[in-house]
């Protein structure tokens, strides 16, 4: 009787750890993922993370976070021409309202551009540096003014106020191609499904 | 600049998929030749019937999502679904069985997600378990020529008249067989040494088990342990080959034995059944060595395979032992199925170079706000 | 002292742990290590590219019709970490122009041709045979103007390996190469392991290391015993590592010798270790004890389609073309060329380009050896390239996130610490280019990053932009208040003043005459503008 007794404890105790090692894994899974929770951002950020940063104004609001704050407000997706479609694709993603283009209402799509200015026509009026939204144009009243290419956005919203037109929008010197390219999938019949996913 | 060069490596090793997917079917083939010299035709009949449906449903799939339906077919995949749907079902089963079994396996578990290397879940199995919710009592009763029940010592099942029942059986519409299959289906039920000990819950046939007989004795008990003698030296060829790893059969094995030995009590609940029973006296084998390791809805990490092969392995004990189906190696294999792809995210090896296996994601957290907006 | 306790217990036999996975491809090493050693025939024309290694130039010393000497210096290192340019010959410089050089694809790049005279003739140059009492610095010196790169084939500086700053504790000379073709470091241990020996003392002296080891595979036995029988004094050791691809790759021979890891996004230099490839020291005997330039290296010429394959020491820009026909190139089995060996080389788009200082080996390939890559079929998830992968990563979940462009999850599963060693899809079953897919991601990755950037530089600009407006305006509303406006007009008006001190020939007037003149131009733009869309109009109209 007394072995029995043995037997079923041991089964008990069996049982028992393999319960708190299944819970302390479970425990595990759960710290994870309240971790990659408390990591997340922001509504806003999020959004504002995938806009270009452009600070265009194009969409209608003063710069990229606003236009972020709108969209977390119910605002279109389709307003931001720098970004184009990929733009639209992500906050497709983040929005869950599939099927936008890009509304021509706010311009088209373009590679990216940069603005320079043609410095001998320059009459140094700084409308232009108080129309940069990034500080980007260097220059002081009555003296030329020029831009820093590195910080400039291509947003245009220089060409506007500049009295003289001395302002181009150039295009930038197109990255390079790809070297490594993803293979295509050969076994389609058609090649008309890009992919398997 | 057209087009991006061909990367290295150029030279390659002598695997493909579609030798590894024969090499599964040639495992196969020593518990296939055990199964059917036991309990007949009706195991051949069931595993090509399969094969051709399958084949055909796979070309069909194919040439619905327009890929090539010569180079699809070619790597095997569905074959071997196919063989393992086949010995998985009860033999004798109508021809409609496995119809609806593989057309749910290659259309629905498989093509549905995009076919092979895609499927979540093991087609074969999802085909089994389909049938099993849809038609349990043909899924339940293992029809077997009359004389191979009795310790008769004549080779009915494998004589002539044994391939015309086990004909008659799968295509009831021919006469073939002067039995009817009515007939056949009255007398000729039976389950593995398992199931019946499990809805006896008697010692009977333990006591069975435990008494001398010879090897080639036609008793369903031999038989299956036969069997799965068959399917473990299958399973030995493929680790040899190298195209399965050695974790999770050995989690599986390892599992079971465990909790069998653990709750094993002689003389007390017989429904515990014996250790040597739960290894050797139902599918255990062929599910350890052939449906668990299926790599596409397994766990791939080695850690993860361990973990997977003891779920799959406690999953079988306590469906046999406490659940209500009769066998449990479908179930078990579907569970694992589901937990696999979080293993695989939580149980990766460690990188090279690294503390843990994941390597810090990028950009995390550094925004570049200065806090002024707003 | 973990690592020397590790490196002692090397020394024993024991060699370290050996990688996880590797492969073991069949070897092909016998055809090449049946004839010996030998310098090539001085070819008639050689190609030198200015550019050596990464995307530095070095700055031409010669013009085109200049006579130059044997070991004279015709281009030399403007920015640290690049190595002078000398002729590997003596002979006229043609011309300085683009010319092909070894790349997947048709690239060219400005290349110095020298025609050689075939006198050979040599500058002076002193030996110096008491290397011994040189001090350590004066030996990196001497390495340096050997022109001396990392002649492993990957190319990495010998100046950046050389004197990094840290304390080095351990340096491997490097002749563990279990690429299945190439035989260059074995034949040159055959052939001349005294002057490697020395070499890699003389290495040990310059960057001060405690210890020394020799790594080499322990199939090579002719190597072996060469070294055996140069009766290596202490401290340099030999230890045999296992042949399994890719122990020779630096990180991983590391970690077989002392069981030690790099840490991610470290060097080994990090952790007090510096490996040398044999040829690395071979040079660097060349250049401290014969006063010699680095111009020439041996090269391994392999693969099906040659007659008689063998080891070269072949002179620096000698065209590849040209070393085929010394070993009898079979045209019509000949598909492709590979540079750098089968599993981690690339195909070359053509053959007329030169050999360079990290061309280990060149294979010519047959269709019989090469088949041209089978169908790409699908990932079953067998695993197969989980447990090749030496650096424990998982290809098959790379290969699924590279595929969806799930970037942020190809990070987190380690896709940086991929060394691109091939083993994964020398193994893959489906024939899946995995090594593509990786190559393709961190390529996009890369130019992610590049946006993301300069889109975060942006953002930080815009904010401190709305910033300084607000400061402003609040500003502007305070000085309102205390009604100073006419102080900040003052304040600007002495400024105009200094800019127009600063500036002799501004003047108001000839300052109206710009503005007029150009007002004017934007109103004759304007007009043109409006005539031109008044004609499209009409026309559309019509």
């Amino acid at each position: 009787m007394e072995a029995f007794i043995d037997k079923q404890l041991f089964q008990f105790v069996a049982a028992a750890s393999i319960f708190i090692f299944l819970a302390h894994r479970l425990l595990l899974v759960r710290k994870y993922l309240r971790q990659e929770y408390l990591a997340q951002k922001s509504v806003v950020d999020q959004i504002n993370s995938y806009l270009p940063q452009t600070q265009c104004g194009r969409c209608g609001y003063k710069g990229c976070l606003p236009y972020a704050r709108a969209i977390s407000r119910g605002d279109a997706i389709n307003k931001c021409p720098p970004g184009g479609e990929p733009t639209i694709l992500k906050l497709v993603d983040f929005v869950n309202e599939p099927g936008f283009r890009l509304n021509p209402a706010h311009g088209v799509f373009q590679p990216p551009l940069a603005a320079i200015i043609r410095e001998d026509e320059c009459i140094g009026c700084t409308k232009c540096i108080q129309a940069c939204p990034l500080d980007a144009i260097l220059g002081g009243p009555k003296l030329m003014h020029t831009v820093i290419s590195s910080e400039c956005t291509g947003c245009d919203l220089c060409i506007d106020p500049c009295p003289v037109d001395c302002i181009d929008l150039v295009l930038l010197p197109t990255p390079k191609p790809r070297y490594w390219l993803t293979p295509k999938i050969q076994n389609s019949r058609f090649n008309t499904l890009e992919t398997d996913l | 600049m057209t087009s991006s060069p061909q990367s290295s490596p150029f030279q390659h090793a002598r695997h493909s998929t579609n030798n590894i997917m024969l090499m599964v079917v040639a495992a196969c083939i020593p518990g296939i030749s055990i199964s059917t010299w036991y309990f007949g035709y009706g195991i051949l009949v069931n595993v090509l019937l399969s094969i051709a449906f399958a084949l055909s449903f796979e070309a069909a799939a194919v040439s619905l999502r327009e890929r090539h339906i010569q180079a699809i077919l070619a790597d095997n995949s569905a074959l071997v679904a196919a063989v393992l749907f086949g010995l998985a079902i009860p033999p004798g089963s109508p021809w409609w069985i496995p119809f609806l079994g593989m057309g749910f396996a290659i259309l629905i578990a498989k093509h549905i997600y995009g076919g092979l290397g895609q499927n979540p879940f093991n087609p074969a199995m999802c085909g089994y378990l389909f049938l099993l919710l849809c038609f349990p009592l043909e899924m339940t009763s293992w029809h077997i020529p009359s004389d191979a029940l009795s310790d008769v010592q004549e080779f009915a099942p494998i004589s002539l008249s044994g391939l015309q029942q086990s004909l008659q059986l799968s295509f009831p519409f021919l006469n073939l067989s002067t039995f009817s299959s009515n007939e056949l289906i009255d007398g000729l039920a039976m389950a593995t040494p398992l199931i019946e000990s499990k809805l006896a819950g008697t010692s009977k046939l333990l006591a069975a088990w435990q008494t001398d007989q010879s090897m080639f004795s036609r008793s369903s008990e031999t038989a299956w342990e036969l069997v799965n003698i068959g399917y473990f030296f299958g399973g030995c060829f493929l680790l040899l080959q190298r195209i399965i790893s050695w974790h999770i059969p050995a989690a599986v094995i390892a599992t079971v034995l465990t909790l069998s030995i653990l709750f094993y009590s002689p003389g007390g609940y017989t429904i515990y059944g014996t250790p040597y029973l739960h290894l050797f006296g139902s599918a255990t084998m062929i599910g350890a060595f052939f449906i668990a390791t299926d790599p596409v809805s397994a766990a791939t990490t080695s850690k993860g395979k361990l973990v997977y092969g003891m779920i799959i392995g406690l999953s079988i004990y306590s469906v046999r032992v406490w659940g209500n189906y009769l066998d449990s190696i479908a179930i078990a294999v579907l569970l694992g199925n589901f937990s696999a792809p979080l293993l695989d995210h939580f149980l990766r090896p460690r990188i090279y170079g690294h503390k843990k296996g994941v390597a810090g994601p990028a950009g995390k957290g550094s925004d570049g706000d200065l806090g002024m907006d707003s | 002292m973990r690592l020397v306790e590790n490196i002692i217990g090397a020394m024993r036999g024991k060699a370290g742990t050996p990688i996880p996975g590797g492969i073991k491809p069949p070897d092909y090493k016998q055809a090449t290590l049946r004839s010996r050693l030998m310098p090539t025939p001085i070819p008639r024309e050689l190609i030198l590219p200015l550019i050596q290694h990464g995307s530095t130039r070095t700055k031409p010393l010669v013009k085109p019709g200049d006579k130059v000497l044997k070991y004279q210096t015709i281009a030399c290192s403007e920015a640290t970490g690049i190595v002078d340019l000398h002729a590997p010959t003596s002979g006229v410089i043609r011309a300085i122009e683009n010319f092909a050089i070894p790349s997947p694809l048709n690239k060219e790049s400005m290349c110095i041709l020298l025609e050689s005279d075939g006198f050979d003739a040599e500058i002076d140059h002193n030996a110096i045979t008491d290397y011994c009492s040189l001090s350590y610095l004066e030996l990196a010196k001497l390495i340096e103007e050997g022109a001396i790169f990392g002649l492993g084939g990957e190319g990495y500086l010998n100046r950046l390996k050389l004197s990094s700053g840290k304390a080095v504790k351990l340096l491997i000379i490097n002749a563990a190469e279990n690429e299945p073709y190439i035989t260059a470091d074995e034949a040159l241990l055959r052939e001349k392991a005294k002057l490697v020996v020395l070499g890699a003392k003389i290495l040990q002296a310059a960057c001060m290391a405690e210890h020394c080891v020799i790594a080499i595979d322990s199939n090579n036995t002719d190597a072996i015993e060469a070294l055996e029988q140069t009766q290596l004094n202490c401290p340099i050791e030999l230890i045999k590592v296992a042949p399994k691809y890719p122990t020779g790759s630096e990180k991983q021979l590391i970690q077989t010798i002392t069981s030690k890891e790099v840490p991610s996004g470290k060097y080994p230099a990090d952790i007090g270790i510096l490996m040398h490839n044999v040829g690395t020291a071979y040079a660097a005997y060349q250049a401290v004890v014969e006063g010699k330039p680095c111009i020439s290296r041996i090269t391994t010429l392999a693969g099906p389609a040659l007659q008689t394959p063998k080891n070269f020491e072949t002179l620096i820009g000698t065209s590849v073309d040209y070393l085929l026909e010394l070993c009898g190139l079979n045209q019509q089995d000949h598909t492709m060329t590979l540079m750098g060996g089968s599993l981690m080389g690339v195909k070359l788009a053509r053959t007329d380009v030169p050999i360079l200082k990290t061309t280990s080996c060149i294979i010519a390939a047959s269709n019989a050896e090469f088949p041209p890559p089978a169908l790409e079929q699908a990932c079953i998830r067998c695993g197969f390239c989980a447990d090749a992968c030496p650096v424990s990563l998982l290809p098959q979940q790379l290969y699924l996130y590279a595929k969806c462009q799930y970037y942020s999850e190809l990070i987190s599963h380690g896709l940086n610490d991929c060394i691109e060693c091939g083993a994964c899809a020398y193994v893959c079953p489906s024939n899946i280019p995995l090594v593509q897919y990786y190559r393709a991601s961190k390529e996009e990755i890369g130019n992610q990053l590049k946006n993301e950037m300069s889109s975060a530089q942006w953002k930080q600009r815009f904010q401190y932009h709305q910033y300084r407006a607000k400061k402003d305006k609040e500003a502007s509303r305070e000085s309102k208040k205390r009604g100073a406006v006419a102080k900040t007009d003052e304040a600007v008006q002495s400024a105009g003043s200094t800019v127009q001190n600063m500036l002799p020939t501004f003047s108001r007037e000839s300052a109206k005459k710009e503005i007029a003149a150009a007002v004017d131009r934007v109103r004759k733009r304007k007009t043109r503008l409006i005539a031109s869309s008044s004609d499209e109009n009409t026309e559309s109209s019509k």
